[in-house]
This record gives C-alpha cells, sequence and structure tokens, in this order.
C-alpha cells in the first residue's frame, strides 16, 4: 500500500496550520507550499486510484473505531477517481494563480492560497467520507471557504455575491443537520453503508422528508434549481480560476454527495425520476437564462449550472450506461469549463465590467488565449473531435436505451441554445473590433501552461476517448453496486 | 499502414502544417496546402480499390471506413472540385489575411467529405458531418461580414439537422445495438412502424439542411455569399452533395424497402419542386452576382432532390447526374465570380459590365456553365434535365413536371442576366485597367467547363458509375444498364450512336465561326459602346445605355405577391420571440437574496407536499 | 415529575426549537436589514442546535460521562452523539456568523446602506 487516504485531510489541514507560521519566516512558502500538498496528494491519489482498481476500494478506518460506529474514508473506483479529478483540477487552479498579481501582498496570497487549499480539502473530504455528519463537516469547509474565496476581490461587487451564497448556505447548513438528524432518531447510526442496510427500517414518512431535506441541502450547492441563486453572482464576481474550482470541484463534490445519498442510502424509485425532472428544468432555465447575459463569467455560470442540470438528468436514468454518461459529462465539464474561466478571464482582465461586449476583437491581440476559449467553446458544445461530444453521444445513447424520446430532443434544443450563446462570444473574440484602447493583459507563463494542458487533454479525449473511457466504466458500475459498498464498509477491519 | 488511415492522416497533418506553415513562409504554405489537398486525392484513386476498409473501436463503437460505388461516384465531386477549387484558390487568396485559417478549413472540409464517403458506421458519419459543419462555418464567418447573423444562422440550422441526424442514431442504436449503417438497413424492414417513420424523417431532416432544401434552406444563400468564392465552389458544388448523398442513401435503402415510403417520395418531391421554384425566383431578383448564384444553387438543388425523391431508376439517374453537373457548372460559376471579384474588386452587377474584352477566358468558362445551367444542348445539363423530366412524365407527375419546368424557364432569365452584368453591356472606363485572371484561377475554370462539354457528349462515361454506385446501394433493377430506361438516351445516351450527331453538329458550328471570323477579320473594325448615334442624338461619354438594374422589374410585379411570404421572416421572428422568452426567463434570477432563499423555502415545502411521489 | 408533565416538557422543546427556527427563517426572509438576517440565521443555527440535543434526550437520563450517577445506573447515559454534534454545529455556525458579519461590514462600505433591496448590482 502506498499511503493512506486519511492523508488527503490530514496533511492540508496540517500545512494549512503550518503556513501562517513558514510564512513568517519565507514569504514565498505561502504560494509554494499548497501547491506542494495539492502535488504530492495528486501523486497519491493517483498511486491509490491503480491500486484500488487493481484490489478493490480501500476502506480507512479512523481512530480504530470501526464502521458503523467510528467515521470511515471510502476510497472506492468512484470516489477515487473524482478525488483524483479534483486535485488535478486543483493543482491547475493552483499552477494558474501562482503568479496571478505580480505583486500581490503577502497577507491577500496568504488567505487566497489558504482558502484553495481548504476548499479542495473540503471537497475531497466530502467525496471520501462514509459518515453523513462528516460530509456535513466538509461541506461547511467547503463553503466557508468558498465564502471568503467569492469576496476576495475587494474592489468588485463581491461581498453582495457572497452574501447570498452565504445566505443560501447557511439554509443548506441547516437543512442537512436536520436531515441528518432525522436518519439519526430513526436508525441511530451516521455511517452510510449502514444507513443503507437499515433503510427499509424507516417509516416513509421520515424517509421522504430526509430525502427531501438532503435534496434541498446538497442541491443549493450542486446548483439545482432554484436553488442555484447564488451560483451566478459568486461565478461571476470571484476570480477567475475560483471560478473553475467551483464549476470543477465544489460542484463537483455536491454532485457526488446527492449521488451517494440518492443511490445508495435511499432505495425510493421515484427519486429517479425526481433528477430527471429536476434536471431537466435545471438545465432548460439556466440554458435560456445564459443566452442573453452581458457578462462573460456569469454566462459561463449559467452553462455551468446547465451542465449540471444534464449531469442529473444522465443519473436519474438509473442505469450503468446513465451513470457512465453523467460521469462522463462530469470529466469533461470539469475539464473544459476550467479551461473556459482561465482563457475567458485574461480575454475580459482589464475589463472593469466583465461584459462579453468587452473581448471584442481580443484574437488580434491574444491569439492562442483566443485560441484556447474557442476550442473550449467548441468542445463543450459537443462538436466532434473534441471531447465533449462523446460524454454527449454517452448520455443520448444512455437516454434512448430507456426510450426517453422526448428528453433527448429537449437536451438537442437545448444544445442548440447552447451554441448559439458561445458562439456569439467566440465570433465576438474574432471579428469584432476592439471597442476602446484596452491594454490587453497577457497570460502568464504559468497560466498558459495550464490552459494548454488543459487544451491538450480535450483533444487527447477527443480523439482517443478510450483514454479515460475504461476507468469511467469502473467507476459507474462502482456507484451502482450498492451491495458490495455496503459489505466492503461494514466488514472494514 | 491502412491506406484509409493513411489518407486521413494526410489530410490532418497536412491542415495543421499548413496552418503553422504561414509563420515562416507564404510559399512554402501555398505548396503546402495544394500538395496536402493533391496528395490524398491522388493517393485515394491509386492506392483505395473498392471494399477497401479499415475499421477501429473507440469506446466500444466500432469505426468502420470503407469505400464502395456510391461513395466513389461522389468522391469525384468532392476530391474533383476540391482539388480545382485548390489550385484557383492559391492564386485566388494571394495577399489575403488569415490564410493559414483558411487553408486549414479547406483542408478540414474536404478530409470531412472524403470521411463522410468512406464512413460505414452511423457515429464516423457524424463526426465527419460535424467536423464538415464547422469548418464551412468558420468559412463563412472567414471574412467577417454579419458573422453574428450569417455565420450562426448558418450553424444553428446546421446544428437543428445535425442533431436531429444525432437523435436518429441513437434510435437505431437502441434498437438494432449496432452503429453500421448495414445492420440500420437489414433491420429497417422489420422495425415497428413509428420508429420506420421517425428514422428516415430525422435523417432527411439533417440531409436536408445541407441540401437546401425549403423550409430549411434560408441560411444558404447568406452562407453561399459570404465566404471566400475559392471556398463557395466546394461549398455549394460539394458540400450540399453531402445532403444529396445522404438524402439517396435514406431514400434507397430505408425508404423504398416500406410501403409508407411513396408519402415520404411525394412530399420531398413536392419540397424539391417548391425550392427550385423559389430559389429562382430569388435568384433572378438579386444584383450580387455571388447572391444570384447562391439561390440559384438552392434551386438548383431542388430539381435534385425532386429527383432522387421519385426514385424511379431514371429519375435517380437523373438527379445524380444533376448533382454532379452542379457541382461542375456551379463550383465553375463561383470561381468566374471570384475571378471577376479579385480583378475588379465588386460582384454588383450595376457597377461592373463588359469584361468580356478583358477577361476572355473566364467569360468562356461562364459562358458554358450558364450553357449547362439552364440546360441548353449540348452541354450536361440537359441531358440530366431531360432525364428529369422523362422521369417525371413516366412516372406521372405532371403537376410537378409543369412547375419544375416553369422553374427551369424562369432560370433563363438569371442567366442571362449573369452573363449580361458582368460581360457584357458597356464598357465603361472605370474597368478599361482590369485584365485577365491569373492563370491558376483560370485554368481550373476552363478544366472544369470542358468536363461540363464532354459530360454532355458522352454521358455514358458518368452514367456507369452512377449505375455501379446505385447497384452498390442494393438497387435491384431490371436493366443491366439503368440509362436504358431513358428515351433521349437509347436514342443517344448510349454514346457509340451519340458522337457522330453530335460531332456534326459541332463541326457545323465551329466551321461557321471560324468562317465567320476569318471572313470578317480584314474588315473588322472594334468600335465603342458608344460610337453609335440613335436619331441623330450622340450619346454624352458619361450616359449609361445599359441597364442592370431592375432587369426584370414586369415579372416581379407579377410574382410578387408569392415570394413576399418569406419563410426567413418567419424564422426570424421565431427567433426573436424566443429570444423575448428566455430574456423573461432570466428575470428569475432578481438578485435579491432574500427571493433566493425563499426560492429555497417554497422548494421545502412543495417538495414536502408532493412528496408522496418519491416512494412511487 | 410525572409522566404528562414530562412528555409536556419534552415536547415543549422540541416545540421551542421549532419556534426558534420559524422565527428565525423570517428574519431571514421577510426582515430586510442585512444584521437581522445574520440574527435570523443565527437564530436557526440555536434552535435547530437545541432541537438535536433535545433528541438525544430522555427521561432520567444521565450525562455521558464517568460520573457516580453514570456508574449506577450505565443504562441511563443519555445519547452523547447529538451532543457531540452538536458542539461541532455551534462551532461552524460561530463561524459563518463570523464569515456573515465581516461582509455585512463591506457591504456597507461599498454601498453604504444595509437594506437588501438596495443591494442588487448583481442581477438576470
Amino acid at each position: 500500500m502506498v499511503g493512506s487516504p486519511v492523508l488527503f485531510i490530514a496533511i492540508p489541514l496540517l500545512a494549512a496550520f503550518l503556513i501562517p507560521l513558514l510564512g513568517m519566516i519565507w514569504k514565498e512558502s505561502v504560494r509554494i507550499v499548497p501547491g506542494l500538498v495539492l502535488a504530492y496528494l495528486l501523486v497519491l491519489s493517483v498511486s491509490l486510484l491503480q491500486h484500488v482498481l487493481a484490489f478493490g476500494p480501500i476502506i480507512e478506518i479512523i481512530a480504530g473505531w470501526k464502521p458503523p460506529i467510528g467515521i470511515n474514508l471510502v476510497f472506492s473506483p468512484f470516489s477515487g477517481f473524482l478525488v483524483t479529478l479534483m486535485l488535478f483540477l486543483g493543482l491547475l487552479v493552483w499552477a494558474y494563480s501562482y503568479r496571478f498579481k505580480r505583486n500581490v501582498e503577502y497577507e491577500p496570497a496568504l488567505k487566497y492560497f489558504l482558502m484553495l487549499m481548504m476548499l479542495i480539502t473540503g471537497s475531497v473530504g466530502m467525496t471520501l467520507t462514509g459518515d453523513i455528519f462528516n460530509m456535513f463537516v466538509f461541506i461547511e469547509i467547503t463553503s466557508i471557504s468558498a465564502y471568503g474565496l467569492t469576496s476576495y476581490y475587494k474592489e468588485r461587487n463581491s461581498a453582495e455575491a457572497s452574501f447570498k451564497y452565504i445566505l443560501l448556505g447557511s439554509l443548506a447548513s441547516t437543512f442537512l443537520l436536520l436531515a441528518i438528524m432525522i436518519i439519526y432518531s430513526q436508525l441511530g447510526t451516521l455511517n452510510m453503508a449502514d444507513i443503507a442496510t437499515k433503510m427499509h427500517l424507516m417509516k416513509p414518512g421520515y424517509k421522504v422528508a430526509s430525502l427531501i431535506f438532503f435534496i434541498t441541502a446538497l442541491g443549493i450547492e450542486a446548483e439545482i434549481f432554484p436553488l442555484n441563486g447564488w451560483a451566478p453572482d459568486a461565478y461571476a464576481e470571484a476570480p477567475g480560476p475560483v471560478g473553475a474550482a467551483f464549476a470543477g470541484i465544489v460542484v463537483k463534490a455536491a454532485v457526488y454527495a446527492v449521488i451517494r445519498v440518492i443511490y445508495t442510502l435511499f432505495d425510493l424509485p421515484g427519486a429517479y425520476q425526481f433528477l430527471i425532472v429536476i434536471g431537466i428544468i435545471t438545465m432548460v432555465i439556466a440554458e435560456t437564462a445564459a443566452i442573453r447575459q452581458e457578462k462573460l463569467k456569469r454566462m459561463l455560470a449559467y452553462s455551468s449550472i446547465g451542465q449540471m442540470g444534464l449531469v442529473l438528468i444522465a443519473f436519474g436514468f438509473g442505469t450503468k450506461e446513465g451513470i457512465y454518461a453523467a460521469l462522463f459529462i462530469m470529466f469533461n465539464h470539469a475539464i473544459i469549463k476550467s479551461l473556459l474561466f482561465f482563457s475567458g478571464s485574461y480575454l475580459a482582465y482589464n475589463s472593469t465590467e466583465k461584459n462579453i461586449a468587452d473581448v471584442s476583437g481580443m484574437a488580434k491581440h491574444l491569439p492562442l488565449t483566443s485560441l484556447l476559449f474557442a476550442l473550449g467553446a467548441f468542445a463543450i458544445i459537443g462538436l466532434p473531435p473534441f471531447a465533449g461530444f462523446w460524454s454527449k453521444l454517452a448520455v443520448l445513447t444512455a437516454a434512448a436505451d430507456s426510450s426517453l424520446w422526448l428528453i433527448i430532443a429537449l437536451v438537442l434544443a437545448v444544445s442548440v441554445v447552447e451554441l448559439v450563446y458561445y458562439l456569439r462570444v467566440v465570433n465576438r473574440v474574432y471579428f469584432f473590433k476592439k471597442e476602446e484602447d484596452m491594454e490587453p493583459q497577457k497570460p502568464t507563463v504559468n497560466a498558459m501552461i495550464v490552459m494548454l494542458i488543459l487544451g491538450a487533454i480535450i483533444l487527447l479525449v477527443g480523439f482517443y476517448p478510450d483514454s479515460v473511457t475504461g476507468l469511467l466504466h469502473k467507476a459507474s458500475s462502482d456507484l451502482m453496486d450498492k451491495s458490495q459498498y455496503i459489505q466492503h464498509v461494514l466488514s472494514a477491519r | 499502414m491502412n491506406p484509409v488511415l493513411n489518407i486521413f492522416i494526410l489530410f490532418l497533418g497536412g491542415a495543421i502544417l499548413t496552418y503553422f506553415a504561414g509563420r515562416i513562409n507564404k510559399v512554402l504554405q501555398s505548396l503546402l496546402f495544394l500538395a496536402s489537398v493533391l496528395v490524398p486525392a491522388f493517393l485515394f484513386y491509386t492506392q483505395l480499390s473498392i471494399g477497401q476498409s479499415a475499421t477501429f473501436s473507440v469506446d466500444g463503437i466500432t469505426l468502420n471506413w470503407s469505400l464502395n460505388y456510391f461513395g466513389w461516384l461522389f468522391s469525384l465531386i468532392v476530391l474533383g472540385l476540391g482539388a480545382m477549387a485548390a489550385i484557383y484558390a492559391v492564386s485566388y487568396m494571394k495577399g489575403k489575411q488569415r490564410l493559414g485559417t483558411f487553408y486549414f478549413n479547406f483542408i478540414l472540409s474536404i478530409m470531412s467529405m472524403t470521411g463522410i464517403l468512406l464512413s460505414q458506421d452511423l457515429i464516423s458519419f457524424f463526426i465527419f458531418w460535424e467536423i464538415m459543419t464547422w469548418s464551412s462555418y468558420l468559412m463563412t464567418i472567414y471574412n467577417g461580414n454579419k458573422v453574428q447573423s450569417i455565420g450562426i444562422k448558418y450553424f444553428v440550422f446546421s446544428a437543428i439537422g445535425a442533431y436531429a441526424m444525432l437523435m436518429a442514431i441513437v434510435m437505431v442504436h437502441s434498437i438494432t445495438g449496432s452503429f453500421l449503417i448495414k445492420d440500420l438497413i437489414n433491420a429497417y424492414p422489420t422495425m415497428q412502424l413509428g420508429m420506420q417513420i421517425w428514422i428516415p424523417v430525422l435523417l432527411l431532416t439533417g440531409f436536408a439542411v445541407k441540401a437546401a432544401m425549403m423550409p430549411l434552406h434560408v441560411w444558404a444563400p447568406g452562407a453561399y455569399s459570404n465566404s471566400p468564392m475559392a471556398y463557395t465552389s466546394v461549398f455549394s458544388g460539394a458540400l450540399s452533395k453531402m445532403g444529396v448523398y445522404g438524402m439517396t442513401i435514406v431514400f434507397v435503402t430505408l425508404i423504398n424497402k416500406i410501403p409508407q415510403g411513396i408519402w415520404f417520395r411525394e412530399v420531398i418531391a413536392w419540397m424539391g419542386g417548391i425550392t427550385a421554384v423559389i430559389g429562382t425566383l430569388w435568384a433572378i431578383k438579386q444584383d450580387d452576382a455571388k447572391k444570384l448564384l447562391a439561390y440559384s444553387s438552392v434551386a438548383q438543388l431542388g430539381y435534385i432532390i425532386t429527383g432522387i425523391a421519385i426514385g424511379t431508376e431514371l429519375a435517380l439517374l437523373a438527379g445524380l447526374f444533376l448533382a454532379v453537373m452542379h457541382a461542375l457548372f456551379k463550383g465553375t460559376l463561383f470561381m468566374v465570380v471570384g475571378a471577376v471579384e479579385k480583378q475588379t474588386g465588386t460582384t454588383n452587377f450595376t457597377e461592373v459590365s463588359g469584361l468580356i474584352r478583358k477577361m476572355p477566358w473566364t467569360f468562356f468558362a461562364a459562358l458554358l456553365s450558364i450553357i449547362a445551367l439552364a440546360g441548353i444542348p449540348p452541354l450536361g445539363g440537359f441531358v440530366g434535365k431531360w432525364m428529369l423530366y422523362e422521369s417525371l412524365i413516366t412516372s406521372n407527375h405532371y403537376l410537378l413536371v409543369i412547375v419544375i419546368f416553369f422553374s427551369s424557364t424562369a432560370a433563363f432569365l438569371y442567366c442571362y442576366k449573369f452573363l449580361f452584368g458582368f460581360f457584357l453591356g458597356q464598357e465603361e472606363k472605370e474597368w478599361s485597367h482590369v485584365k485577365e485572371a491569373p492563370a491558376a484561377m483560370v485554368v481550373p475554370m476552363v478544366i472544369l467547363s470542358l468536363l461540363m462539354f464532354v459530360l454532355g457528349t458522352f454521358p455514358g462515361i458518368l452514367l456507369s458509375p452512377i449505375n455501379n454506385g446505385l447497384q452498390a446501394l442494393g438497387y435491384t433493377d431490371s436493366y443491366k444498364n439503368l440509362w436504358e430506361t431513358s428515351v433521349i438516351l437509347n436514342g443517344w445516351g448510349n454514346h457509340v450512336v451519340l458522337q457522330p450527331i453530335l460531332y456534326y453538329i459541332i463541326a457545323i458550328f465551329l466551321f461557321f465561326v471560324v468562317f465567320l471570323t476569318l471572313k470578317g477579320y480584314k474588315n473588322t473594325r472594334y468600335v465603342t459602346t458608344k460610337d453609335i448615334s440613335s436619331s441623330g442624338e450622340i450619346p454624352k461619354e458619361d450616359e449609361n445605355l445599359t441597364f442592370s438594374e431592375n432587369f426584370y422589374q414586369p415579372f416581379f410585379r407579377a410574382v410578387e405577391p408569392v415570394m413576399r411570404r418569406q419563410i426567413d421572416k418567419f424564422y426570424k421572428n421565431l427567433g426573436e420571440g424566443l429570444e423575448a422568452l428566455f430574456e423573461f426567463m432570466r428575470r428569475i434570477y432578481t438578485g435579491n437574496g432574500q427571493t433566493y432563499a425563499i426560492y429555497v423555502i417554497a422548494f421545502v415545502v412543495i417538495m414536502l407536499l408532493f412528496g408522496n411521489y418519491l416512494l412511487k | 415529575m410525572n409522566e404528562s408533565l414530562f412528555s409536556l416538557l419534552n415536547y415543549g422543546v422540541y416545540g421551542t426549537a421549532v419556534i426558534l427556527m420559524l422565527i428565525g427563517l423570517y428574519g431571514a426572509l421577510i426582515k430586510k436589514s442585512l444584521l437581522k438576517i445574520v440574527i435570523g440565521l443565527s437564530v436557526v443555527d440555536s434552535g435547530l442546535n437545541l432541537l438535536i440535543v433535545a433528541l438525544g434526550y430522555y427521561k432520567g437520563g444521565t450525562a455521558p460521562i464517568f460520573s457516580p450517577a453514570y456508574l449506577a445506573h450505565p443504562q441511563l447515559m443519555v445519547d452523547p452523539v447529538p451532543q457531540a454534534l452538536v458542539l461541532t454545529a455551534i462551532v461552524i455556525g460561530f463561524g459563518v456568523t463570523a464569515v456573515a458579519l465581516a461582509l455585512v461590514i463591506r457591504l456597507y462600505r461599498h454601498h453604504g446602506t444595509l437594506n437588501i433591496d438596495q443591494i442588487k448590482n448583481l442581477k438576470w
């Protein structure tokens, strides 16, 4: 064994404590150490993932208390895949923002990198944990860092966005605690696997109530309509890389939690239909709202919400193909949307309003960044031969196998809307005249490398999807197999 | 390595290399561009044999590429016209901006079309289809004119078509469990009626968009006329034929297999006829050559669609023959317009005139193409049109014949307008500096127009590949050679019999031309346009004696009511209505945090009220 | 203390908790002042914490620590888990309130008002 899943939580927490102290000695450490931590965790997670794919899930028991009493971490192919994805993106976000403002002062940098690390740690913890109260704690860690990161820029309206986030986030934590307490009062346990085995003992009324509170609470983080009021503001006002982190990391963790709750904890068939319905509503409203946006990042935010709707629809099929498609979209979305946020924030770097109109004609000044933005836009629309196509195809085939023709038609119709608003921006970048003399900011070397890596992945997955699909298939059969999950956790030593 | 893969790798590698070569040297870039179109095309005909295939599997899906006779037939259009247009393009694009983008997308378009013809499974078909769509989209907006309206209109229509196709593809997959076209064809006759209808409808929607069939044609005029002309000749000549290619497959292998197919055939045939009429009327109205040709393309594709939809042997033959002919003459005509544009800087009939002596070779190509377009013997267009009329009459579509005939006759009006507008009429001083286009532009035009001549004389050259192609699709015919069904070809079409008659005609024609020229050569006196006097009045220097404006005003007074009902307007209103709706939708996000919190509470309350549904 | 009085008390605790939560929600959803909204959110938290503690308690239970009372009747020990959870929840609630108050200060500096209706630059 190469390491233990507990390191995913222990190391960043320890580092978070030590970094301010180290910073007193050597100021650069506040930027470098989080990167080192994330890099180490990524290596760890990749090696663990290989181990897990070969030998089955690792169940880490904390402090010697065996399940169902103690807290346990589950590193299965499914959670391991997501953790690896999150850490990879986290490392890229770190690398992108390593020199985000050349002369940024010590204290803002400290806060930024610490909160970024905690954001990632919280999301990773949410994904790994096998205990619902522990999940609550990690969600709170994630949210509080997210509030802080959202309000990072003092000169923007970021405090307003952050306050909205906090308002909804507090409600989320209330409802989550309520759901946890209903389950605890009825079943007397907090362990997910244990809850899953005892779920049939619960009265239907309590069951439904706790599921609804779970969905509400996690849905706020997972941007389900109508719980996602915070999302466009937060994405638009947070620093660009943080938007990528939200789309690629936080939301993924929240969707994971929703899915874990619905697939493993509860056995309500109606919940799958509910996922489809709510997914459709989320997708349609978000994509149609996106088409009339004036601000670039806000548009990307709505697009993100729309993609999450699609993920929920795919999860709602309840088949293995559906889960596979959903995971594929999550993967693609994490990669592509990060690229769009990264390149988009350079295209609109010096505009105060970050309006779409301000990116006009940027292709002349930032050719490579514009090209990467266009690549991302083409990929997320789902044009072959880029990555997005394969996930769209997967979702459509999964829907067709369940004979959900109307959903296919709807998803495709919404894709047309998506195409229109992305193309409008790309056209603007390439063909419109610059409106005023705005000195474009050249991307830093780190940022360029990060964007190129993401672009390369889009092309790689587009031309050779087998590079990820094997992993996705294993992860999806892992989620499907509930009894095995329970058995693994409860028999852990 | 497999030759099929080699071709794709050469195309793709060539495209990327060409894109970056511009940084080093422009000449090198042009050479690379030519090589990466011509070399794979050469390999296609030398290395690939019929039935040769390549497969590999992606994500559990088997991609299967193989060459059959039907694909080979269309490859003539794609690679032949593509090669000519490539040679033309090097000269046409000289000195323009963003050459790398142009070359890259040009090569990708050719590659994707070749890929479509080789694809034997629906997924790779779709992938190439989409590559074709976005590469042509990038060409449409290449000049940067009205990118938000014309470019997006093109892409939206293409996407609607492509997504309809994608839906059909996943439907097929859910029924047969396979993406192979072969499996679709085998399983189709035993499917449920609902699927038997939906699959062709969705597939035809996809193809109809590319083939610019009414009511999905509204993107075409803008897209054709705004692309660089060197590309438009491929765009209108070859790319639109991919729609025809797909339609033919759908009709021959699917629709004709079921009894309900008759409805499809009638409806699509009529839509083709109406497309032809609408396209022709609008073409006549245009004052810009690009627009005129664009609408004319729509009209011509209408004939082709009608022929394919009717679906008798002769009609199919006519449709496919016209498809090839259209690729030739419309490709040439767009090149002609490009040459005029390059030399004069405008393509408006009201501005340019009298270029016949300035650009004689261009005029020659334009003349032959126009003759072919109008369907006058001895050029190829005549044979195709004759077969189309004959097939319509023998299959008892008398009303449709009238419609097509009307459109075909009306087409003379714009044909004449085209020739007159550019080449005839008053020579103006403004254009006295104009010279003939460079040789690299003239040669492809002349080659293509000579090909039209050859095919009109010996239609058998083309008819036998068409025949093979249809048989490769599984067309069961009672004749050994399909064209023997035609009256005209019984007499003439068998080219052994045809030759002497036509040769006589041509010889006499040439004799008179030479005779008259030689006879008048000595006492020829060149006169300027103003060298006339009528009733003693001598026209002044700046007086305009020829008019290219409002050419057919009385005609339009007659057809005005028909044309006022524009489908374009309908789509425009639809789009604006949808955007207004979307604008309303986004007001859900009021900006007030408390409202969002109230949404959350309302969500919880509603869910608790209807929570019982979760149990079911 | 007789049975019915106890259950009344017990329900009274639940009732109080629920009423507290509703009051808090009222504050957070209807009141226009940012400060009142933050107060409302903490009141919701308090109500919830009370509810959780009440869930873990039963009649005559002893504290879950080693004490003479516990050693006398180990089976009467109240469930320690909700108490541990509430401790965590209180800490988290404190943290969130602190962040929220910091944001209120910044909002006041930026907009010069505490009325949430006037702070909606980000919309649609």
